[in-house]
């Protein structure tokens, strides 16, 4: 659906959009106001659209666009390819792949050697394919990768950074090459330095800097000319506990609120069920799943997943005596099939009969770790 | 602590043409290596040979009015070589000295060749060596060419940006002293009309320096692009010009001795095909209209075409060949 409801002001610069006074006679209850010399009535997106007479930009002439009006179609994928082939030599690394994402955070999982990182360099344009089309945020793929890339922010898997500059140049120059006038690099390379957590070292040069601060850096420098999709390969690496913490809810945040499309490339199954919407599984080249990850983790037979502090047998025993159905899942785990009334009712009785004090209950969910090792499995 | 921390912000300005993008690579490598204070002090100490080539022009444009000048180019014009670059210009030396201003333009290219032969030319090579070597090699080692190529930039337009900063110092080592010493013998000059019996000069001076820039650039880059070592690159690079002289001098020499007739000075041959700086140093000698007037020797040009076909080639093959996953 068109977000034609959006507040415009959300991509206009502050006071660029001024409303206009309201005559004493006017009844219209929306207010008039103006972009520049343009007049429309009220702040929506849709207003102004209508104005401008267009609707979804296919593929802007223009680069004065704000580039979040590629993301106004929430249900168009922000990314869609087929039959994708590429090869080394003999060897078939991508087979035919067709794939969809949609708007939102999208893991990309997989095995070593599933073609992740082939996939994500493919539609960055970096390798070109052997044979294959599609569309990313309405670009025709691949034969509009440049200007896909002005789109994209990357942040590469590998450790990469540009020798003898400073992290705030180093920002400012990957600005500078997506676009950014040279002043407005500098002064968004600094916001985004902010936001990305990088205090007084973005003035040290990026060759002193730890494998966690270059992650960050390498995070900015994808986000600084302010894509509306971002392609993270293995982000997390290299980040302490609390900062890996902090990057996951950047990513959850620009998703939710600045509503950017993240791809993220992981094998962190933690990190994909903490900000993913969707998951696509990769294996040997081909897509082996892709779902959203809501529904994977729906069981297809409901139940509900306890932990009890001690007497797990105990606690058998007595669900058996019950006629309740269950298999263990840990030594201290179990997960119980039904979520009717009668059950959970049995389950505190149980509990109070073999003195196994219940510590955790909730509806049982398939474990991403399950769903990804039986789709590697599965031919 | 952040400078201003007001979260995250759309960006919604106008973005800049993405034909000129690869200026932002040069510009930044140009900033880098400029910041170096040894640069600096080298780029100095290497302007001195044009201090000197702007003396001679004084004395040169002064000895039309004063005849005491005249013993100075005299002594320019005593060496083997200015009188064999006279004889094959057409040129009398002792017309020279009799009537400077007829003279003047042949007095003017060959001073500005000699600079570009011998003191920019050496110049050219040593400072190509301690820079070049490091443009595409530190890339290379850092995997910064990622960070690049993740952009709207093709690897043809990364190779561009980098080449553009050895032409920047090319640039400053030649042309810009050449078009100054020009510029300042126009203000030398007691004739006025200097500037109509000149004016082809900049223009020679600016040809020179491409035949300078674009094949050299071409090997140090093809050069910066094997390795992810810039000391192999910077080795590989003098041993180049080492070699080539070395080979040219001993060949051209054995052919001299077996033929039994001296090889006159700056005339062509074959063998200058082993040396870059000889085959540089002869093209640029016919830029400048140093020549015999015999016929254009043909083969010196198609060995700056192929060297900075293959050159350019070869860097944008390792760049684009290192995205392979």
């Amino acid at each position: 659906m068109l977000l034609a409801c959006c507040d415009i002001r959300r991509f206009l610069a502050p006071g660029q959009l001024k409303p206009i006074p309201r005559h004493p006679l006017q009844t219209s209850r929306g207010g008039q106001y103006r972009i520049g010399t343009k007049k429309f009535f009220g702040d929506k997106i849709s207003s102004v659209l209508a104005k401008y007479n267009r609707i979804v930009p296919r593929a802007p002439q223009t680069h004065s666009l704000p580039t979040d009006l590629f993301i106004l179609n929430r249900s168009e994928p922000v990314l869609e390819v087929h039959d994708v082939v590429k090869r080394y030599g003999k060897r078939d690394v991508l087979k035919g792949l067709s794939l969809a994402i949609p708007p939102g955070v999208t893991g990309l999982l997989g095995p070593n050697g599933s073609g992740k990182s082939t996939l994500i360099k493919s539609i960055l344009g970096l390798l070109r394919i052997n044979s294959g089309h599609g569309r990313v945020l309405s670009y025709n793929w691949p034969s509009q990768c440049k200007a896909i890339r002005e789109q994209i922010g990357y942040l590469p898997e590998d450790d990469c950074y540009l020798h003898g500059l400073q992290g705030i140049e180093s920002i400012q120059m990957m600005a500078r090459l997506s676009g950014l006038p040279r002043t407005e690099a500098l002064r968004r390379a600094h916001e985004v330095a902010d936001f990305c957590d990088i205090d007084q070292e973005r003035y040290r040069n990026v060759e002193t800097y730890s494998t966690g601060m270059r992650q960050k850096l390498k995070f900015a420098q994808a986000l600084v000319h302010d894509p509306p999709l971002i392609i993270l390969d293995e982000p997390t690496t290299g980040l302490d506990p609390s900062q890996r913490e902090s990057f996951l809810d950047r990513i959850r945040m620009l998703a939710v609120e600045k509503g950017k499309s993240l791809i993220v490339s992981t094998h962190i199954l933690h990190d994909v069920q903490r900000v993913c919407d969707h998951v696509v599984i990769l294996v040997g080249g081909e897509v082996r799943m892709t779902e959203s990850l809501e529904r994977l983790q729906q069981p297809i037979e409901p139940g509900l997943h306890l932990r009890v502090e001690e007497n797990l047998v105990g606690f058998e025993n007595s669900l058996r005596k019950r006629g309740i159905a269950f298999e263990r899942k840990s030594d201290r785990e179990l997960r119980v099939l039904g979520v009717g009334a009668d059950q959970v009712r049995c389950l505190w009785q149980a509990s109070e009969e073999s003195a196994a004090p219940i510590q955790h209950l909730d509806a049982a969910r398939n474990s991403l770790e399950d769903i990804f090792l039986t789709a590697i499995r599965s031919r | 602590m952040p400078l201003l921390d007001v979260g995250y912000r759309t960006w919604t300005g106008e973005r800049t043409y993405a034909s000129t993008r690869w200026l932002v690579v040069a510009s930044t490598g140009i900033r880098l290596i400029w910041r170096g204070t040894w640069l600096k002090r080298l780029m100095v100490v290497l302007l001195i040979p044009s201090a000197v080539a702007l003396f001679f022009f004084g004395v040169f444009e002064q000895s039309a009015e004063d005849p005491n000048y005249s013993n100075i180019i005299r002594s320019v014009f005593a060496a083997r070589e200015a009188r064999a670059t006279a004889a094959r210009a057409g040129v009398n030396i002792n017309e020279i000295l009799l009537n400077p201003t007829e003279s003047r333009h042949f007095v003017w290219s060959y001073l500005l060749f000699f600079l570009f032969r011998y003191p920019q030319a050496f110049s050219m090579i040593l400072v190509i060596g301690l820079i070049a070597p490091r443009l595409i090699s530190f890339d290379l080692r850092s995997r910064g060419y990622l960070l690049y190529l993740s952009r709207p930039l093709t690897p043809a337009e990364y190779v561009l940006g980098k080449a553009c900063v050895i032409f920047f110092l090319l640039a400053m080592i030649a042309a810009v002293p050449a078009l100054l010493i020009y510029i300042a013998g126009l203000f030398l000059s007691p004739n006025p009309w200097v500037l109509f019996s000149t004016w082809d000069i900049p223009l020679r001076v600016l040809i020179a320096t491409c035949i300078l820039a674009i094949p050299t650039t071409a090997i140090a880059l093809a050069f910066s692009s094997l390795t992810q070592e810039s000391r192999y690159a910077g080795f590989a690079w003098f041993t180049l010009w080492v070699v080539g002289s070395v080979s040219y001098q001993s060949l051209a020499t054995a052919d001299q001795l077996s033929r039994r007739e001296p090889l006159r000075w700056g005339e062509y041959s074959h063998w200058m095909l082993f040396s870059p700086y000889e085959t540089l140093g002869y093209l640029q000698q016919e830029v400048f209209g140093l020549t015999a007037k015999v016929g254009m020797q043909w083969a010196p040009w198609c060995w700056i075409l192929l060297v900075s076909v293959i050159g350019y080639s070869l860097a944008y093959w390792r760049v684009a060949r290192m995205l392979r996953v």
